[in-house]
């Protein structure tokens, strides 16, 4: 009795401030509830958001053709017979395509049936999310690397670097939206006009970046670049660089604990062995950061998905949805279409697409992760 | 002639309804002593002029009632709020709502459908008080398509006019202000041809600064003698011939370069009283801060006038937060509330208000005693001559978010989109949306 004594006070805030809402949600998502509770309608709102089943069913088959093309190559790989290697190969590479397609199919047909406002923003979500992230880490390495050395003044180096994190978002935000105006004069149109480049209208521009730079060159070859290959609008652009730009301060401090506990000696080994500075960072210190880059990918990831405050205070009109993620539309579809029920629905679809990323995140590289 | 038949269909909707729709009695409640929790959006100023009115009403009220007007955030924020709290005991008893948040109230039976009081004997008004109020104001607070429920009563309400540059006007050769579309395209496309020689900037001229927002679509529409909503048939009319017209029309001005869109908040203000744009169109609220950017910047002569018009008369896109009592407690104190917004109201009130917050005054009488704000705000008295050409924007719930939809494919046109195929589009859509709203209200 005295453990679930001792348990018993963080089961009730989980439960009532975790677990209930969520129940909560999945209640409401099974009714028809515009600000009050209507009829129960099942999976009702689900079909609206997903589609008639078909659609999903041939994403979730593309889905899991990937996970299938990644067996047969890691198989291949795994020496077992240079036949089984070619065999592995292209069927693997198979796989991959048939998976392509089957997606490309699937979420057509999702959106034709289903909510295509809502899987826009999702689009959306995994455009954001697949630019940001990387980046993010891979710049916060950089940087935390940087920042480990003994630099004179190190110490305000990571507390300027931290700021952006601390920086209320909506103020952040504000600065952006000045800094990125169409007009001529602003920061950002005066850098680019240094280098010749027209002004742009940034925030306000709802084409996407690579109809922007290779639209006209693709044109020439009677390509029209658009949907998820030709990237996110202008607008998103910018408002990834803000999300960038917040996190890559806190990530780096989190990498500055990791490097500290790498033991020294491993890279005065390397030093002596005659390794260079590159050959050491890329042997010694991105493998045993794993653990770290791990953490901060999965935080990444659920972080850019519900990503929120900065969106909002960005969006533009002019822009016609180009910035409008998940989140976004979930927002819209509670306040302002006051559809509670299909906004929670689309919640738990968030919710599970989230959780589906986490999972394989850590399926993926969770395991290299630890061993590290 | 189009103001007048909005508000008999109006008037035929609210009659119709009054037969419909069962009413709670209020004869023989009593009030005495209950307490009036208001929610407001108002700051400064108008909240200062606002509390002069509430403790006016505690001091003097017969029945010995408080008032406790409680700011609470923008309008979004009071509306979030009262998603949550609507239908309880928690909601206030009064609160300011447009009239689609109103709407939005209604699906949960969170207000009280304030014809029950204005048919009251003891209660409403008198025949000649009632026929003091601009009649087009209370209509813009009947839901047609909510059966005509009164969903609020209107304390205030401003009206969007055409601000623009009397000094640059005239250099540029022009008697006056345009007033009709054609001579402000040519006005606008003079002014982006010839800067004003006063600008402080002396940056890029403009002929017009547009907002991308539903009332600038809605007010062009109204000047081109169109309508964005059909109350007979309950269905927005987004691409009605007039709509196709104006957007063509601003289409062509923002294709010649004459216009551009607003890129920073209140830019349009800002590069007005720089001397950098011409016109501007926006509501007669912002009037002071027009004042102030124009003090503040190139200080040039200037005014307001209607929307530049194809019809008659002007037509005028009168708009503004009503406010409305919720249901869910006691009739004491639903009455209580109703016998604060009847003394909001009061002509004597109204005179206050008008001066402390520069939206218009509900009622006609009320201009008669402001002659001196008249004689100090030119441009709101010019401003106060268009209420009588007033009409007003659809009040269908889920509005909100079609004004985001209309902002958005206004942005699509004035980038050189089809408008025909962009109204149609706008249209169904919006169209979709109010009858996936109704259908909750089976």
């Amino acid at each position: 009795m005295t453990g679930y004594a001792f348990v018993l006070p963080a089961t009730i805030v989980i439960g009532v401030f975790g677990l209930f809402p969520i129940g909560y949600a999945i209640y409401m998502s099974v009714h028809r509830w515009r600000i009050r509770r209507g009829a129960f309608v099942g999976f009702d709102q689900f079909e609206r958001i997903l589609g008639d089943g078909f659609g999903f069913a041939l994403l979730l088959a593309g889905l899991l053709s990937i996970a299938l093309g990644h067996w047969l190559w890691t198989s291949a790989l795994a020496g077992r017979g240079a036949r089984w290697l070619l065999v592995g190969k292209v069927g693997a590479a198979l796989t991959l395509v048939a998976s392509g397609v089957a997606m490309a199919l699937g979420y057509g047909l999702m959106r034709q049936t289903g909510d295509a406002r809502f899987l826009d923003g999702l689009q959306r979500t995994f455009l954001y999310g697949a630019i940001s992230v990387p980046v993010q880490i891979g710049l916060a390495l950089v940087l935390a690397a940087l920042l480990f050395q003994p630099l004179r003044g190190r110490a305000l180096y990571r507390m300027l670097f931290f700021l952006p994190y601390v920086t209320p978002a909506v103020a952040g935000a504000a600065v952006f939206r000045a800094i990125f105006s169409p007009r001529e004069e602003r920061l950002a149109n005066t850098v680019v006009g240094a280098f010749g480049i027209e002004p742009q209208r940034w925030l306000f521009e709802h084409r996407p970046v690579g109809q922007l730079v290779f639209g006209d060159f693709a044109a020439r070859f009677g390509i029209e670049l658009t949907g998820i290959l030709a990237g996110p609008s202008l607008a998103l652009l910018v408002i990834i660089m803000f999300g960038i730009w917040t996190y890559v301060g806190y990530n780096a401090v989190i990498f500055l604990a990791g490097l500290g506990a790498i033991p020294k000696d491993l890279y005065e080994a390397a030093e002596i062995d005659g390794a260079t500075g590159v050959q050491r960072f890329w042997a010694i210190t991105v493998p045993l950061l794993a653990p770290v880059t791990f953490y901060l990918t999965v935080l990444g990831f659920i972080g850019t998905f519900q990503a929120f405050t900065h969106l909002y205070v960005m969006r533009e009109s002019a822009v016609r949805g180009a910035v409008d993620t998940a989140s976004l539309v979930i927002f819209d579809t509670f306040y302002a279409l006051n559809d509670f029920g299909l906004a929670a629905a689309q919640s738990l679809v968030l919710f599970a697409v989230i959780l589906a990323i986490t999972l394989l995140q850590q399926r993926l590289f969770g395991r290299r992760a630890l061993r590290a | 002639m189009l103001p007048i038949r909005r508000s008999i269909a109006l008037a035929s909707v609210v009659l119709l309804a009054g037969f419909a729709l069962a009413q709670r009695d209020y004869e023989d409640v009593d009030p005495t002593g209950q307490t009036v929790v208001f929610w407001h959006q108002h700051g400064g100023v108008r909240e200062a002029g606002l509390q002069e009115i509430v403790a006016a009403f505690n001091a003097d009220n017969p029945y010995d009632i408080t008032v406790n007007a409680e700011y609470q955030g923008s309008y979004p924020e009071i509306f979030q709020k009262m998603l949550l709290l609507v239908g309880t005991p928690d909601a206030p008893n009064l609160v300011v709502a447009y009239q689609d948040q109103a709407a939005a109230y209604a699906f949960a039976d969170g207000v009280i459908d304030i014809r029950t009081f204005l048919d009251s004997e003891r209660w409403g008004f008198d025949a000649d008080d009632f026929d003091d109020f601009f009649p087009g104001f209370i209509a813009s607070d009947v839901n047609p398509v909510l059966g005509g429920q009164l969903l609020g009563f209107p304390p205030n309400r401003s009206v969007e006019v055409m601000y623009h540059n009397l000094d640059w006007i005239a250099e540029l050769g022009f008697d006056g202000p345009a007033t009709t579309p054609e001579a402000f395209e040519e006005q606008a496309c003079a002014a982006a041809e010839h800067g004003f020689s006063g600008s402080v900037t002396g940056g890029r001229s403009l002929g017009y600064e547009m907002t991308l927002d539903a009332s600038r679509f809605a007010s062009w529409t109204f000047a081109f003698g169109g309508d964005v909503f059909d109350v007979e048939t309950n269905r927005y009319t987004f691409a009605s011939d007039a709509a196709i017209a104006a957007m063509t029309f601003l289409q062509d001005l923002f294709e010649r370069g004459c216009a551009d869109i607003v890129t920073e908040r209140f830019g349009d203000q800002t590069n007005f009283g720089l001397g950098t744009t011409l016109f501007t169109v926006g509501s007669s609220s912002a009037l002071p801060f027009y004042r102030d950017a124009v003090e503040a910047g190139a200080n040039f002569d200037w005014s307001v006038g209607a929307v530049p018009h194809t019809t008659q008369e002007p037509v005028a896109n009168v708009y503004g937060a009503s406010v409305s009592i919720t249901a869910g407690h006691a009739p004491e104190a639903e009455l209580a509330t109703w016998l604060f917004v009847r003394y909001f109201t009061s002509t004597e009130a109204q005179a206050a208000w008008a001066r402390a917050s520069n939206y218009f005054p509900v009622r006609a009488s009320v201009a008669a005693d402001l002659g001196d704000y008249f004689a100090a705000e030119p441009a709101y008295e010019t401003a106060f001559g268009l209420l009588p050409f007033g009409v007003s924007e659809p009040v269908a719930p889920g509005y909100a978010f079609v004004r985001d939809l209309v902002a958005a494919e206004m942005g699509a046109i004035v980038e050189g989109a089809d408008v025909v195929t962009s109204l149609s589009r706008l249209t169904d859509e919006a169209n979709r949306i109010l009858l996936d709203q109704l259908a909750d209200l089976d």
